[in-house]
């Protein structure tokens, strides 16, 4: 009996992805206890195997409205619960690729833009052994994203991360709840290399540099970094002196 | 006193010839060993005699100091002699080190034991085993139940026990080496555990070398159980090579390493069980060796998280064997340099290159670890020596990673991804192939650091051709977050696109010599500190001292009586107290 609620709301929840955050929550607690009814929150040997993937489901939807509420906690406790899911061999649980790969990849993405770059490299050394993982890992929609983004920042390849970020080459929407932490990230970092980078910067080539859209939004951000604004020239405060004395003896 | 390290070496062997690049492995260890067998023997002997021991020790040492040698000498004139007899002779003078060990309580003994089982197991087969078991054990119940499990192993449970009158007769047949032997086998009245282990560890190498995996594993579980039942302080080196060798064998039971389902992860509760067991006992050995193990089998499964927690809330025993320690480091490097953490695992895997025996019993983890350390040296952004890729013994191997450093270090994208592309089936089977991907922005970083040393103004657009960057825009990102970290020293211009180098000023002027300076004054003091460490200490010596200094008091407090009753001359005394 509990099984069947179980399907009901596992249904429920995947027809209206939009569901707010505290209605799906109270569905998934629902879940939840029918399947501690069902003995089934951990995957034990005598769970039965027609509720494994009924259990792993709950747990992956349970992510996915995680994130889109932005509820980084909530999502990494789900993923968490779903690890011995996916630890599972594919006789005992047949592995769902693409939604395994969309959570994993969401993790990931999670991962980077907190800066923990050690767990985000740990986790991908696992990945590649992962049972049914003989699949190109960087090839694939929702790992690869997440890889080539750690790569392009790594890099400094920023203008790259920028390209990445626009809809229509983010793997599924929820990949997009990251761009704007992203965003705010890649521009801090672009600012704090350009301090030490250029002497000056003229505020319209500034305004591109920074992927920002108007000339205010370059003087409001110039402010807030402590910038000096000046002649249409942005000055960055402790290497303005020194620059300045640079120029002056070849003139 | 003979130290840690020729042991240590002649040790090696057994282990790590059995675990990584097998090929290379096992035939340079027989290739040694053939060599190694008369060389050994005299290294032995210098270990063996106790030059130094207690007085009363010492006869009885001295007296089997001299059946080695004697025996030694025998090997070496009748070097036809029936290999079978032989090998039994070996296999039966090792219970006498055994019996030692647990005599003295010196686990040096029980090392030497277990060091010539490399020699032994060339020659070994059931029927050796069988024999030897037969000759040792008495027909009695009790270690007639341990025998039979032993035979059950070797498909030899046939064998009849406690035939010592007969196999006197075999081995008297040999007479150079069977009186001595005779007589310290009269002294057995029953047998020790440590010598049914041995025993056991022979069984296990002879079904290793086998391949006979599976019934290995089962016997070795036997036999940890009852190590476990047994708890004796001179098992502990013992028991330390019988998990080695379970969990050897679980490696080879299909399903193999990263699956789930391998017997690798049902055998983590049997290893973690003997590890909390190993520390409570004070059992460095098996401690040592089986944390080892666990990270090994950790790392096989990609379980680095849980490598980490280990590694974190266990402590590597100080005084482990040197062996175990190099291992131990390695795996601690590959930890790190997963996690990002270079400096660390730059340190750890250098100690584990200079740990490794220099000689090429241990071929294979000396190469493991340095490539490993290569791909490290250079994610740290330096290049690594050149004459790493001279040596001999590892031209070969490290072939692909000296194509690698060449792209690297001149700052090549190309190169570095057609090695990549050429060679990634080795990177990927040394497990180096993920960190080598991160490489990527190292040769970006050198191109551009090249590029401002050799120009002192170059367009962005020039740099992008070079480096294949894809874009100006990347480019100059690029430029900007290499001038921010410290790689290069120069501006840019962002109207008319291009970087300008500063020049560059005295090194001498800078923190560099001192750094350097530093770095190499904090190696030697740790050398300082390991060789103060490694310093060995005869056990018992002090008491020695102190019944000197008791005697002493004794007849102080002897001849102050003998003053008190007036009955002592005046030279006497003057001489007497001369001397204290």
């Amino acid at each position: 009996m509990a099984d069947r609620t179980l399907a009901q709301i596992l249904a429920q929840l995947k027809h209206s992805p939009s569901m707010s955050y505290p209605e799906a929550n109270a569905l998934l607690s629902k879940a939840k206890l029918a399947l501690l009814k069902l003995n089934a929150l951990t995957p034990a040997s005598a769970t039965p195997a027609h509720i494994l993937p009924l259990a792993r489901e709950t747990y992956e939807q349970g992510a996915l409205f995680a994130i889109r509420a932005r509820n980084p906690p909530d999502f990494t406790r789900y993923v968490q619960q779903l690890q011995p899911f996916y630890e599972l061999p594919s006789n005992i649980l047949t592995p769902n690729l693409p939604e395994r790969n969309k959570v994993t990849g969401l993790s990931l993405l999670l991962l980077l833009t907190q800066g923990r770059y050690a767990e985000f490299h740990t986790e991908l050394e696992s990945l590649a052994n992962r049972e049914g993982g003989d699949v190109d890992v960087e090839g694939d929609r929702y790992l690869g994203y997440p890889i080539r983004l750690e790569r392009w920042l790594m890099e400094g390849s920023y203008d790259r991360v920028w390209k990445a970020m626009k809809s229509s080459e983010v793997p599924c929407d929820e990949y997009s709840v990251f761009s704007e932490i992203l965003k705010n990230q890649i521009r801090s970092e672009i600012a704090s290399s350009s301090e030490r980078a250029y002497p000056s910067l003229p505020i319209s080539s500034t305004k591109s540099l920074l992927f920002l859209d108007s000339e205010g939004d370059v003087i409001s951000f110039a402010h807030h970094r402590g910038w000096i604004v000046r002649d249409g020239q942005i000055f960055f405060p402790d290497t303005t002196t020194s620059a300045r004395t640079a120029l002056r003896p070849r003139r | 006193m003979p130290g840690k390290t020729p042991q240590g070496n002649g040790k090696k062997p057994v282990g790590s010839g059995v675990r990584k690049t097998k090929d290379v492995e096992m035939t340079d260890a027989s290739k040694t060993k053939g060599k190694k067998g008369a060389k050994d023997t005299d290294e032995e002997m210098t270990v063996v005699v106790p030059p130094s021991k207690a007085s009363k020790q010492s006869s009885k040492a001295d007296a089997e100091g001299d059946v080695s040698m004697d025996e030694d000498k025998a090997d070496e004139d009748e070097a036809k002699v029936d290999p079978v007899v032989q090998t039994v002779a070996d296999i039966k003078s090792n219970f006498a080190l055994l019996d030692r060990a647990v005599a003295l309580f010196d686990a040096r003994f029980s090392l030497r034991a277990l060091r010539s089982i490399s020699i032994i197991r060339k020659h070994l087969t059931p029927d050796i085993i069988a024999q030897v078991i037969s000759d040792t054990f008495p027909a009695t119940v009790a270690s007639g139940n341990i025998a039979k499990q032993l035979l059950l192993a070797v498909g030899r449970e046939n064998a009849p026990l406690g035939r010592q009158g007969g196999s006197e007769m075999e081995v008297d047949a040999d007479p150079s080496k069977a009186s001595p032997k005779n007589g310290s086998k009269k002294e057995h009245k029953d047998i020790i555990p440590e010598t049914d282990i041995f025993l056991g560890i022979l069984v296990q190498v002879y079904l290793f070398d086998s391949k006979q995996f599976q019934r290995g594993a089962e016997f070795s579980q036997y036999l940890s159980d009852r190590i476990q039942t047994l708890n004796r302080r001179t098992l502990d080196s013992l028991s330390a090579k019988v998990y080695f060798y379970y969990s050897i064998f679980c490696e080879h039971i299909a399903p193999l390493a990263p699956s789930p389902q391998s017997p690798v992860v049902a055998i983590r509760p049997t290893l973690l069980a003997a590890l909390r067991t190993a520390v409570l006992r004070k059992d460095v050995d098996t401690q040592a060796s089986v944390i080892v193990l666990l990270l090994r089998n950790y790392l096989l499964t990609s379980h680095i998280n849980q490598a980490d927690l280990l590694v974190s809330h266990t402590q590597f025993p100080e005084n482990a064997v040197n062996n175990q320690v190099a291992r131990f480091l390695y795996y601690l490097g590959r930890i790190r340099s997963i996690q990002l953490r270079y400096t660390e695992a730059h340190e750890h895997l250098t100690a584990a290159t200079r740990k490794a025996p220099s000689s090429n019993c241990a071929l294979g983890f000396s190469q493991t670890a340095t490539k490993l350390l290569l791909v490290v040296e250079l994610l740290m952004g330096d290049i690594p020596d050149r004459a790493t890729f001279r040596q001999p013994t590892m031209e070969v191997a490290l072939h692909p990673y000296f194509l690698l450093v060449q792209a690297v270090r001149v700052g090549n994208l190309e190169d570095f991804e057609t090695t990549i592309v050429d060679h990634a089936d080795t990177f990927r089977r040394d497990g180096t192939y993920s960190l080598i991907l991160r490489l990527r922005q190292n040769v970006i970083k050198t191109g551009i650091r090249m590029m401002s040393l050799s120009y002192s103004r170059i367009s962005l657009r020039d740099i992008c051709i070079r480096l294949q960057l894809g874009s100006e825009e990347s480019a100059e990102y690029i430029v900007a977050k290499a001038i921010r970290d410290g790689v290069i020293e120069a501006t840019l211009d962002r109207e008319r696109g291009f970087m300008k180098s500063k020049e560059v000023g005295d090194v001498y002027a800078t923190r560099e010599p001192g750094e350097a300076f530093h770095d190499r004054i904090q190696a030697c003091l740790a050398l300082h500190d390991e060789s103060v460490k490694a310093m060995r200490f005869p056990m018992n010596q002090h008491r020695l001292e102190l019944k000197n200094a008791q005697e002493a008091r004794e007849r102080e407090r002897e001849m102050a009586k003998e003053i008190q009753e007036g009955d002592l001359d005046d030279d006497d005394l003057g001489g007497d107290f001369d001397g204290m």
